[in-house]
């Protein structure tokens, strides 16, 4: 997901520029003003009706499945608490098996966190945000046994950055024994 | 309809406002190069001392860009409307004594809840610092806002004075009937920029008067979700206003160069009344990690955010490259910056879009590509148009074109800008976190090609601020067409 996002975004960049350079080199030169205006109305146009057009598939796509959506109790979901205090986590389950939905209840006890759950090779894979009063709740399946990590990813005073906590992900098999 | 221009008052005021802006914006692009040195281990900062030059930065960097676009605004309206300039006195005093008192609260008292002073984070510092610190700093902030919003109601006062309506400022005659003389394109952005500032400052004043409360009486407080809703809805429409100001400069500016007048047409109209609305209504996109909020808020915010970007792009920017193409301009210094602020702005806007979308946020917020998207619109964008129109403004003292060292500056601030953007995103893309004072070593190798950026940047931005304080006394730039 985010190397993509990554050269979706350089891509789309340099277009823009393209279009910038195109126009800078074209002001050694006259054109009519009244023509450039035309053109300029027919471009609008389209990429105004493109943009939605466009804008409506990605909603949908992006949308649907609903990505706050959490599994069902059919699933068999393990509920896994996890409580942020300037600075650290207390998490409820720290091992959990791979193969099941883990759906993270995520508060706070003083001000605002944020749960980051990062890899053993610290990418993100999911988060959300730890705030007193209120539990928000996300899911990730973990596939791959292994040592994951809770990041703090909202700024929450001198050590934030020091906000790490740790979960272990057993195989399932070993979890059935 | 007083659609000419009128007798202006003194332009002093702006000239300074835009010296102390441009003095400032060195200064925190100097405390942002600290703070990458020091993420990329090169300049190892305390904790302590790391967060309050982030704290500083930000509010630092978002209420010069208010300062420095008011500059830019109330220079270009003075001209149709009957603006006080005992109020803009007062507004540029007001705001200095707040900063006073901010600089104050973080450098003398420790105060570093970020910018964002997220509640209940100001009054719950683990011990850092103190409550009279949080205080003196929220105080300085809320002397900030009471400065914009006297200066916006002034300024609405006199649009209102002027042009018989705000409606009719919008040229909401011109959209919804067609009619003609319209005011002028600075008129309807100045416009949508009052009433969403105005708008804005109301819950970000309560949020601050609630803070300050709650400092000092911690059994008094309110909802942390309540308070995070108006804290980004204020910060969202003030930062974006910041750009919407600075922009009226492109409109008035680059006509002078092109002899190609930028007109409000009713697409112009329909853009900036668009903007007005969405501005107001998309900043739920900050709060899609805050998954107790309502589905339809979240979902509003996606697709505002998106649909947000569209006059940007279709009006702004079209608009900008139309009247440019074929036009035989001579390059100069601040159309150089003008027409780059606008390629920030655009280009910019595409990272935040994306971002935008909930599940490519589910990893991207909070990482490090959330400075790379805004660095990349304010920086190049709308600071880059705040040095175009400094420049622009006392521009008859300094050379005519763009050449020698002055293209040698500017290629060196673009390949900065770019360069700190490029390495921000793609730590993002890497999943590094922001607002962390130290990085793992495996997140510092970009970290040191960041900084090297950085430096360029700040060559650039001083050598802008060295050519403005130069050429103080000078008159605005009579472009000349190319021969």
């Amino acid at each position: 997901m985010q190397a993509t996002v990554l050269w979706v975004s350089v891509a789309a960049i340099a277009i823009v520029a393209a279009v910038f350079f195109v126009v800078i080199r074209s002001t050694t030169a006259s054109a009519s003003a009244q023509s450039v205006a035309k053109s300029a109305g027919t471009i609008r146009q389209i990429l105004f009706w493109g943009s939605l057009a466009g804008g409506a598939a990605l909603l949908y796509v992006t949308l649907t499945p609903w990505p706050h959506a959490l599994p069902g109790e059919a699933d068999d979901p393990i509920v896994v608490t996890v409580t942020g205090s300037q600075w650290s986590w207390e998490i409820d389950t720290p091992e959990i098996p791979a193969g099941r939905p883990i759906v993270f209840a995520v508060t706070s006890t003083d001000v605002n966190h944020g749960v980051g759950l990062y890899d053993g090779n610290y990418r993100l894979l999911n988060q959300a945000q730890g705030m007193p009063g209120w539990t928000n709740r996300f899911q990730y399946t973990f596939t791959e046994p292994g040592t994951y990590r809770l990041l703090c990813l909202e700024y929450c005073g001198l050590a934030h950055h020091e906000m790490i906590g740790e979960i272990t992900v057993t195989s399932s098999a070993a979890n059935l024994n | 309809m007083a659609a000419q221009a009128q007798a202006a008052p003194s332009d002093l005021g702006p000239r300074v406002v835009m010296a102390l802006a441009g003095l400032v914006f060195v200064l925190l692009m100097l405390f942002g190069l600290l703070m990458r040195a020091s993420q990329a281990g090169m300049l190892p900062l305390e904790p302590t001392l790391f967060y309050q030059l982030m704290t500083a930065h930000g509010i630092g960097m978002v209420g010069t860009c208010g300062f420095a676009g008011v500059g830019v605004m109330w220079y270009f309206v003075r001209q149709y409307a009957p603006v006080t300039t005992g109020i803009f006195w007062a507004f540029v005093g007001l705001f200095l004594v707040g900063v006073v008192l901010i600089l104050a609260a973080i450098f003398l008292m420790g105060f570093a809840a970020g910018w964002t002073f997220l509640y209940p984070l100001p009054a719950q510092s683990g011990g850092v610092w103190s409550a009279n610190a949080t205080v003196v700093y929220l105080t300085g902030l809320l002397l900030v806002g009471v400065a914009f919003l006297i200066l916006h109601l002034d300024m609405g006062w006199a649009i209102l004075k002027a042009y018989g309506g705000l409606g009719r400022a919008l040229a909401w005659p011109t959209l919804f009937r067609g009619a003609g003389n319209p005011p002028p394109p600075a008129i309807v952005a100045a416009t949508a920029v009052t009433i969403v500032n105005t708008i804005a400052l109301v819950p970000g004043a309560a949020i601050i008067l609630i803070s300050i409360v709650n400092t000092l009486v911690p059994d008094f407080g309110i909802d942390a979700l309540l308070a995070k809703n108006m804290i980004y809805f204020f910060g969202h429409v003030f930062i974006n206003a910041t750009i919407y100001m600075a922009i009226i400069g492109v409109y008035e500016i680059v006509p002078r160069y092109t002899g190609r007048p930028w007109k409000t047409t009713r697409v112009f109209a329909f853009a900036w009344t668009a903007t007005l609305l969405m501005v107001m209504a998309v900043y739920p996109h900050h709060l899609f990690q805050d998954i107790v909020m309502p589905p339809w808020t979240l979902v509003m915010g996606q697709v505002l955010s998106y649909l947000s970007g569209i006059p940007v792009l279709v009006v702004t920017t079209i608009g900008l490259l139309a009247s440019l193409y074929g036009a035989r301009v001579r390059w100069d210094l601040p159309l150089a910056l003008l027409t780059l602020g606008v390629f920030g702005w655009a280009a910019g806007v595409l990272p935040a879009i994306i971002d935008g979308i909930i599940v490519v946020n589910k990893v991207f917020h909070n990482t490090m590509w959330v400075p790379g998207h805004f660095h990349f619109y304010l920086l190049l964008g709308m600071v880059a148009m705040v040095w175009g129109f400094m420049l622009w403004l006392t521009g008859t003292r300094q050379s005519a074109t763009l050449g020698g060292l002055a293209n040698v500056l500017f290629w060196v601030y673009v390949a900065g800008g770019l360069g700190i953007v490029a390495t921000m995103m793609a730590a993002g893309a890497a999943s590094v976190p922001r607002r962390w004072a130290e990085h793992m070593p495996q997140w510092q190798a970009v970290d040191v090609i960041s900084t090297g950026f950085a430096v360029l940047a700040v060559l650039g931005a001083l050598y802008f601020l060295l050519r403005y304080v130069a050429g103080f006394g000078g008159k605005p730039v009579k472009a000349e067409a190319a021969e």
